[in-house]
């Protein structure tokens, strides 16, 4: 169509950037995405992560990418989220056939559509190029084996024609299972190479500052459980990154809440009632199918720690959706006091099995400082009339109408809006939307992000950290990957102040997870669309799928950083 | 679709946790949950009734209870043809609100809305938790008001459906079928509501304008 054709030329739309990504095939995506997000930090792609067979790809995949207007290989390739349009499942709507035929049907042939029929069921291990961590997968673990093998046999049933791509492209006559066997040893590799990383940042040999960018960059593609608390709190800049002040930092801290805490339940404080009813009664219903939520000492703790914030943030007070955001935090700090094997197990233990009163108060301490923190960045959220959330949810209609514009025009056709859905989107961070394990992995990256911002505002009362000095190589990097996109021009500023916010960021991971149901959403009237998007199917959602969103999301983000510049 | 459909548009209001998406859970799916998580702007939900030789279909907007979410009330009330104002018969504070809403609804919704009255949670009244609100006091709010009035729970399921069946008996059924003929005639999806004729109109000249 005329009018998809003319947008094209200036900006990728979605189809277009698809095509790019599985001309690449399609279980690369993902630790393409994450290479190039890595690689803009660094100018020399970094081999030792053990993300090899991915690092030898980003040259192929850039080079693709440059050239996406010529036709080549990659237009035989249809956009994935389009392949339901192929299926006799549609209904008979005529119209939207008719046209969406006349958009993505000319160049494609039926195998196609049907060899991707799978392609969004949840990308197999071997995609990431073992990036995923699972820390509780320990060295040797049968589980973790029964799982990449049982993984490999679904990838190669999803993707009929991914085996093939694979030996020409790397391993030639190499049997289907000694490419196991190697990807296995290399997925082993990479996560011990990733846990060392992690612990020589945590322990520099040379000094004592935390290196926060190089930390940020890692972190941003997961981080081992077993490092978790440690690292978000340096992430959220609640911890300093001066190894030698955190005790100290922390201690001063723990005892500054549990005097706030006294102080606000003494009789010197005359009750708020409202506000503490309105947590009292929100507690029980915070993560009601996860055992640990419906303990009673939680549930204490949970209500101190909103009754606290609430009193001292009056602007905003308590807004429910503020005790969905504080669990990942306590949830997290509580991993801290139990050994390796029983960290999955947090969950359903009762935390007074394991940790003393004082200790239960200082996860309580911390969670309540890592909220003060996420919720600085997100203050206009919470606010009266809530701006900050309208603003997002303006800014995510007016992207998706940049990136698919034939779905927001789709939606305005049934009368669909925005804010029927993405409202609880913004207020809740998607928490809602996944399941509390996708989220803490989610979390990892958007504390990643956050940091960029906070990393500046906070340099008062935190410790000066080592980031100025540091700035230069992931810059370098990223213009490095910006000018083989050929989008310099528009990166090269973004890349030399990159100056991010999480609400950002999240307006990006909005559209990222919107538009992946693109296809189905076309043949849904205004009822199927509300009630799918109140219930997306994410259940079985693994760190994979949230990894390729939040890859998807960083790649509009790059892309479309002109159409956002007035966001601020 | 042999027997006529008409689509309501239903929102809930009322302050936090008096259950609201309770009512709506057991309207649509009969079900309860002791714990649901605090509704966060909006939910939607779609449930049809057979009513004689009529079908209805509710479309439910449950909206969030909590003060700071109100600002967006408008935006589901606007074009509802019905609404639930709901309390909690063992917290004064929620009728308060209620008649608040009431109010509100009165002088900003649709005119002709039709409004029911509901105290849920009499289940805990039942089984020994004291009753705040008084059932006199909230007939009379009813009865000043012309407003539809029901005790439920919807943990039992006891009054739920009828707060529905009653809306569905008051709505004009003349306005609906003649709704539902313009739908028929313009050849678009029978069964569904207003928002087809609006697109129609969207996209230019309805099929039916084509034997003029």
């Amino acid at each position: 169509m005329g009018v998809r054709s003319a947008s094209s030329s200036s900006s990728p739309t979605r189809r277009e950037m698809y095509q790019k990504m599985s001309a690449s095939s399609s279980s690369l995506v993902g630790s393409l995405m994450k290479t190039w997000k890595s690689s803009r930090h660094s100018s020399a792609p970094d081999s030792s992560d053990g993300n090899i067979e991915a690092m030898q790809k980003p040259a192929s995949f850039l080079r693709r990418s440059t050239s996406h207007t010529s036709p080549g290989p990659s237009h035989i390739h249809m956009s994935p989220l389009r392949k339901s349009l192929s299926g006799s499942a549609n209904k008979d709507k005529s119209h939207h056939h008719v046209q969406k035929k006349d958009r993505y049907f000319t160049d494609l042939d039926e195998d196609w559509s049907a060899v991707i029929e799978d392609s969004n069921t949840p990308i197999p291990m071997t995609s990431n190029g073992g990036i995923e961590l699972k820390p509780a997968v320990t060295v040797g673990s049968a589980s973790d084996k029964d799982q990449s093998v049982s993984r490999s046999v679904s990838a190669s049933a999803s993707y009929p024609n991914l085996p093939r791509l694979n030996k020409t492209q790397s391993t030639g006559l190499k049997s289907q299972y000694e490419q196991e066997n190697e990807r296995k040893l290399q997925e082993l590799n990479a996560l011990m190479h990733r846990v060392a990383k992690f612990d020589l940042i945590l322990h520099p040999p040379n000094g004592n500052q935390v290196n926060l960018s190089e930390l940020r960059r890692l972190s941003w593609n997961g981080i081992p459980m077993a490092h978790r608390p440690r690292v978000w709190r340096l992430l959220i800049g609640y911890a300093p990154a001066n190894i030698k002040r955190q005790a100290t930092l922390l201690r001063r801290k723990r005892q500054e809440y549990r005097d706030g805490v006294a102080l606000v339940f003494s009789k010197e404080h005359t009750r708020d009632i409202p506000t503490w009813h309105q947590i009292e009664i929100d507690i029980p219903r915070t993560n009601p199918l996860i055992p640990l939520y419906q303990n009673p000492l939680v549930q204490e703790s949970l209500q101190r720690i909103l009754y606290l914030w609430a009193i001292r943030h009056p602007a905003s007070g308590y807004v429910q959706g503020i005790n969905d955001l504080v669990t990942p935090f306590f949830q997290t700090f509580l991993t801290e006091y139990l050994q390796p094997a029983q960290k999955e197990d947090v969950v359903k233990l009762s935390p007074d099995t394991y940790l003393t009163h004082e200790q239960l108060l200082d996860v309580e301490a911390d969670s309540f400082w890592c909220l003060t923190k996420l919720l600085e960045q997100i203050t206009d959220n919470y606010i009266h009339g809530q701006p900050g959330i309208l603003k997002q949810v303006k800014n995510l209609g007016q992207l998706v109408k940049r990136i698919d514009s034939d779905l927001y025009d789709h939606f305005a056709r049934e009368s669909v809006e925005f804010i029927q859905f993405a409202f609880r989107w913004m207020n809740c961070l998607l928490m809602r939307e996944f399941n509390m394990g996708m989220v803490i992995r989610m979390w990892d990256t958007y504390l990643s992000e956050t940091s960029l911002e906070s990393s500046g505002s906070e340099s008062s009362s935190m410790p000066a950290t080592s980031d100025s000095s540091l700035q230069s190589s992931p810059v370098a990097g990223f213009r490095e990957v910006s000018s083989s996109l050929n989008l310099q021009s528009k990166h090269a500023t973004a890349g030399s102040n990159r100056q991010t916010s999480l609400s950002e960021f999240h307006v990006f991971v909005c559209a990222a997870f919107l538009i992946k149901w693109s296809d189905q959403l076309m043949n849904m009237d205004f009822q199927e669309t509300i009630t799918f998007l109140q219930n997306p199917p994410t259940k079985t959602w693994k760190e994979t799928d949230i990894e390729l969103l939040l890859s998807e999301a960083y790649i509009w983000q790059s892309l479309y950083k002109d159409a956002t510049s007035h966001w601020r | 679709m042999n027997s006529a459909l008409t689509s309501i548009k239903l929102v809930l209001l009322g302050e936090a946790a008096v259950g609201k998406s309770s009512i709506v859970l057991r309207f649509v799916s009969n079900d309860f949950a002791e714990n649901k998580e605090p509704t966060i702007g909006a939910a939607f939900l779609t449930q049809r009734v057979n009513m004689g030789d009529h079908t209805i279909k509710f479309e439910i907007w449950d909206t969030a209870g909590q003060e700071r979410f109100a600002s967006l009330a408008p935006m589901y009330y606007r074009n509802a043809q019905a609404a639930l104002v709901v309390y909690d018969v063992t917290k004064p504070q929620s009728f308060i609100k209620a008649r608040h809403w009431v109010k509100e609804l009165r002088e900003q919704a649709s005119k002709d809305i039709i409004i029911a009255l509901v105290g849920n949670k009499l289940d805990m009244v039942e089984t020994g938790a004291e009753r705040k609100v008084a059932l006199e006091e909230a007939e009379n709010l009813a009865s000043q008001e012309g407003l539809l009035f029901f005790e439920t729970s919807a943990k039992t399921g006891s009054n739920v459906n009828e707060v529905f069946l009653a809306i569905g008996q008051k709505i004009p059924l003349k306005s609906a079928q003649q709704q539902q003929q313009g739908q028929g005639s313009s050849g678009l999806r029978i069964n569904d509501d207003s928002r087809v004729d609006l697109r129609a109109a969207q996209d230019g000249p309805a099929p039916s304008s084509c034997n003029c």
